[in-house]
């Protein structure tokens, strides 16, 4: 049967996969793709520790709250994503330095 | 305030016009421009207006009660130290004595140095000349007569130095002068010890009214008087301070080196100078310190001045220049003073002085005309002679009569013939000490014999030098047959002042009686109290044994040098080189002190330069070594530390910097990176 081990492993596969992408990728969008895996693999822990409370249901509660704050950080990480392609004519976030000293 | 006679204000005033009148005019030649003829007559005009002065104050306070007038000049502390003017019978004779000597002689320079580039300069300096020499005699107070005695050594060594442009005559000048520093110093030292002995400067107060020197006694080896008691030491001291300052003015042995070569200024500073006045400062000063001498010094000087007196007459005899001949006949005579002050002839000794002072003056103004004369020759017929040189001389008598006259009259009173002034003054000294020696050793009685035989040496070298200038034939002309000859007296100028001295140098004018001494007036009034009448023997056969060998002496010379038909003298024995090299006593200083102390300049200037410098270049290394070293440790070490902390920091910084470079994902993964490390440090710890 399926243990809460396999869950946890799963989701730190998520968690590292998503890592990777965020500091390797070349491009904005695939970045975020990586955000959203982290965020899955951080809901699915969720879930899967939501069996020591089986009476709220805490845990898929969160999950759902988590899932939504999602949709909405991708929608915003969007919005930015395209404003910085208007003023920079890239995405690639090598590219963009404004940030340094 | 000694004395408070109604005309004392008016004597004083006189006596302070005819010491400044002579100031004045050197002030205003000063001003004048350098060959202004004015300065002459300037000059002149003052010291005439001097001489009636003196004559004045002369006839006022001779044998009279002393005049002592005096100010007060400046404190320092509770010591009061006054100046004043102080006139007795020895300052106002030599006061009227140096005025009535200085007159012919500015009127005969006005023409002798008619030519000099630097005419209105010499008269300047002759008349600050007889302004110090006026100042000396009349002040009262130690200090004053100090600083006139200094003053009068300055005017002698401008005046000795007049022609810088010679060689001779600035060595001559600069001899004279350290020769007179050696006295000053001994006077100085006297000065400063009757200063802490009596506790006043003031002359009057220790010599002459209260006489507190002559009070003082000496007594188990202390010098004791009212104000206390110091050791006799000092007494001693005190003497010999003021015998070298007499021996170096009044060029007495072993300090009498200088006036032969001071003969090197213009010859009428000679005849004022280095004849007359300057040199009889030392006999005026131990007139005025007199009562400072016990009997055995005394006899000390006695032995001094007949030395003096023998050895500058064997000198005299052989030398050949003019003028050095009367050099060392003044520094006799000036012996023979010394020699009367040390057997207690007081009165004859300055008696000695007046009439030497006019025959001497005499005579070097006669070389001065002669000395013209054949400067003129000389330049007319171009010719390579030393114009001072009596071998080139001769049978000048029928081209100078006036001259030869005068210079006769001068060496009559020189020799000390009857009828003339020096036979009076001189005789006096002779006999005095003669008595003098009786009941003494017989050593003692050695002085009056050399004084004796000196006279008769002074005969011979006098005869000699008027026998080769005067009579015979013109040698030049006998050298140099072409030569052509236009001499003769010279002007009014000349001959006025020749003829005055001339008629001073006899007997006249100091007594009525040419044949006795005593009579006098001028030793009457000066002679001491308990003097002895003419009692003894001396008083008849002295004159008479000293005229008829004179005589004699004079003949001879006469035979010698001009009829050449007798023996001459050999020109190469022991006594002819002892005599012409002037005892060698310049070439003894050359060895004994001149080159020591050239080799002491010498060795302090190498230690200077090798011990001292060296030093100071060893500190300067050793600094500079020093220095460096901290530059280098303060670059390298301490600036090295700071820069190690500055790269430090900045290496830091830079390494902190790198995380900054605007990538987000470098950022993340930094981040990653960091929390990954602090996890893993967390397990191993």
């Amino acid at each position: 049967m399926i243990t809460l081990t396999d869950f946890l492993l799963v989701g730190a596969l998520l968690f590292c996969t998503g890592m990777y992408m965020i500091v390797s990728k070349r491009n904005s969008i695939q970045v975020l793709i990586g955000i959203e895996l982290m965020l899955n693999a951080a809901i699915l822990n969720l879930v899967a520790f939501g069996k020591y409370d089986k009476l709220n249901n805490g845990g898929q509660v969160f999950a759902l709250f988590a899932i939504v704050l999602a949709a909405a950080t991708t929608a915003v990480a969007l919005a930015i994503i395209l404003n910085v392609y208007r003023r920079y004519k890239t995405i690639d976030p090598d590219e963009i330095k404004n940030l340094r000293d | 305030m000694s004395s408070l006679l109604p005309y004392t204000d008016t004597i004083i005033s006189y006596t302070i016009a005819a010491v400044a009148l002579p100031l004045v005019a050197s002030l205003i030649n000063f001003c004048l421009p350098v060959k202004s003829k004015l300065a002459g007559w300037v000059s002149t005009l003052a010291i005439l207006l001097g001489c009636v002065f003196s004559a004045m104050v002369f006839a006022a306070v001779w044998d009279q009660q002393p005049q002592h007038v005096q100010t007060m000049w400046f404190t320092i502390g509770t010591t009061k130290i006054f100046a004043g003017i102080l006139l007795n019978n020895l300052s106002v004779m030599m006061l009227l004595l140096v005025s009535l000597i200085a007159l012919p002689v500015h009127i005969y320079s006005t023409a002798y140095m008619k030519y000099d580039d630097r005419y209105s300069r010499y008269f300047t300096y002759l008349s600050f000349f007889c302004f110090s020499m006026l100042g000396l005699v009349v002040v009262d107070s130690l200090v004053l007569f100090y600083a006139f005695w200094e003053l009068v050594g300055f005017s002698s060594y401008l005046l000795i130095g007049f022609w810088f442009t010679k060689d001779k005559a600035v060595q001559a000048n600069k001899k004279a002068f350290i020769m007179n520093r050696i006295g000053d110093i001994g006077l100085l030292s006297a000065i400063i010890i009757l200063f802490a002995k009596f506790h006043t400067f003031d002359i009057a107060t220790l010599f002459i009214s209260d006489n507190l020197v002559f009070k003082s006694v000496i007594h188990d080896g202390l010098w004791i008087s009212a104000s206390g008691q110091i050791p006799a030491v000092w007494q001693y001291v005190a003497c010999i301070g003021v015998f070298m300052a007499v021996a170096a003015k009044s060029a007495q042995f072993p300090l009498h080196t200088w006036l032969p070569d001071a003969m090197e200024g213009p010859t009428s500073v000679s005849a004022l100078i280095h004849a007359a006045t300057m040199v009889a400062a030392g006999v005026f000063l131990l007139g005025r310190v007199y009562p400072l001498f016990t009997d055995s010094e005394l006899t000390v000087l006695a032995v001094i001045g007949c030395f003096t007196a023998f050895m500058a007459a064997t000198i005299a005899l052989t030398q050949n220049d003019l003028k050095r001949v009367l050099a060392y006949s003044t520094i006799s005579q000036l012996g023979y003073m010394i020699l009367a002050m040390g057997v207690g002839a007081y009165g004859s000794s300055l008696f000695h002085l007046a009439t030497h002072a006019f025959f001497k003056c005499l005579l070097f103004l006669v070389a001065g005309v002669v000395i013209h004369e054949m400067q003129h020759i000389k330049e007319e017929n171009d010719l390579d002679i030393d114009p001072q040189n009596i071998q080139y001389m001769g049978g000048l008598r029928k081209k100078l009569p006036l001259t030869f006259i005068v210079a006769v009259v001068g060496s009559l009173a020189l020799i000390g013939i009857p009828l003339t002034s020096g036979y009076l003054s001189k005789d006096g000294i002779l006999i005095q000490a003669f008595e003098w020696s009786e009941g003494r050793s017989a050593w003692l009685k050695l002085i009056p014999a050399g004084a004796l035989f000196t006279s008769w040496l002074t005969a011979f070298y006098v005869s000699r030098l008027i026998v080769k200038v005067f009579f015979g034939e013109f040698r030049l002309l006998k050298k140099y047959p072409e030569i052509k000859l236009h001499i003769s007296d010279g002007g009014w100028q000349y001959r006025v002042p020749l003829i005055l001295l001339a008629v001073c140098s006899l007997f006249p004018l100091f007594s009525l009686n040419p044949f006795f001494y005593e009579k006098a007036w001028l030793f009457e009034s000066l002679k001491p109290a308990e003097f002895m009448a003419r009692e003894n023997i001396y008083h008849t056969i002295i004159p008479i044994g000293v005229n008829i060998l004179s005589v004699f002496v004079i003949y001879a010379a006469y035979a010698i040098y001009v009829k050449q038909n007798t023996f001459s003298f050999p020109q190469t024995g022991f006594f002819y080189r002892l005599s012409y090299n002037q005892w060698y006593l310049d070439k003894i200083y050359r060895k004994a002190i001149v080159k020591p102390i050239l080799g002491l300049g010498k060795t302090c200037f190498w230690f200077d330069r090798n011990v001292i410098d060296g030093l100071i270049h060893l500190i300067e290394r050793t600094s500079r070594m020093v220095a460096s070293l901290t530059a280098w440790s303060d670059k390298h070490i301490v600036d090295g530390f700071l820069h190690l902390m500055a790269a430090l920091v900045q290496s830091i910084g830079n390494f902190a910097r790198k995380f900054q470079n605007g990538k987000v994902q470098y950022y993340l993964y930094s981040m990653l990176l960091i929390v990954l490390v602090l996890f893993i440090l967390k397990i191993l710890i």
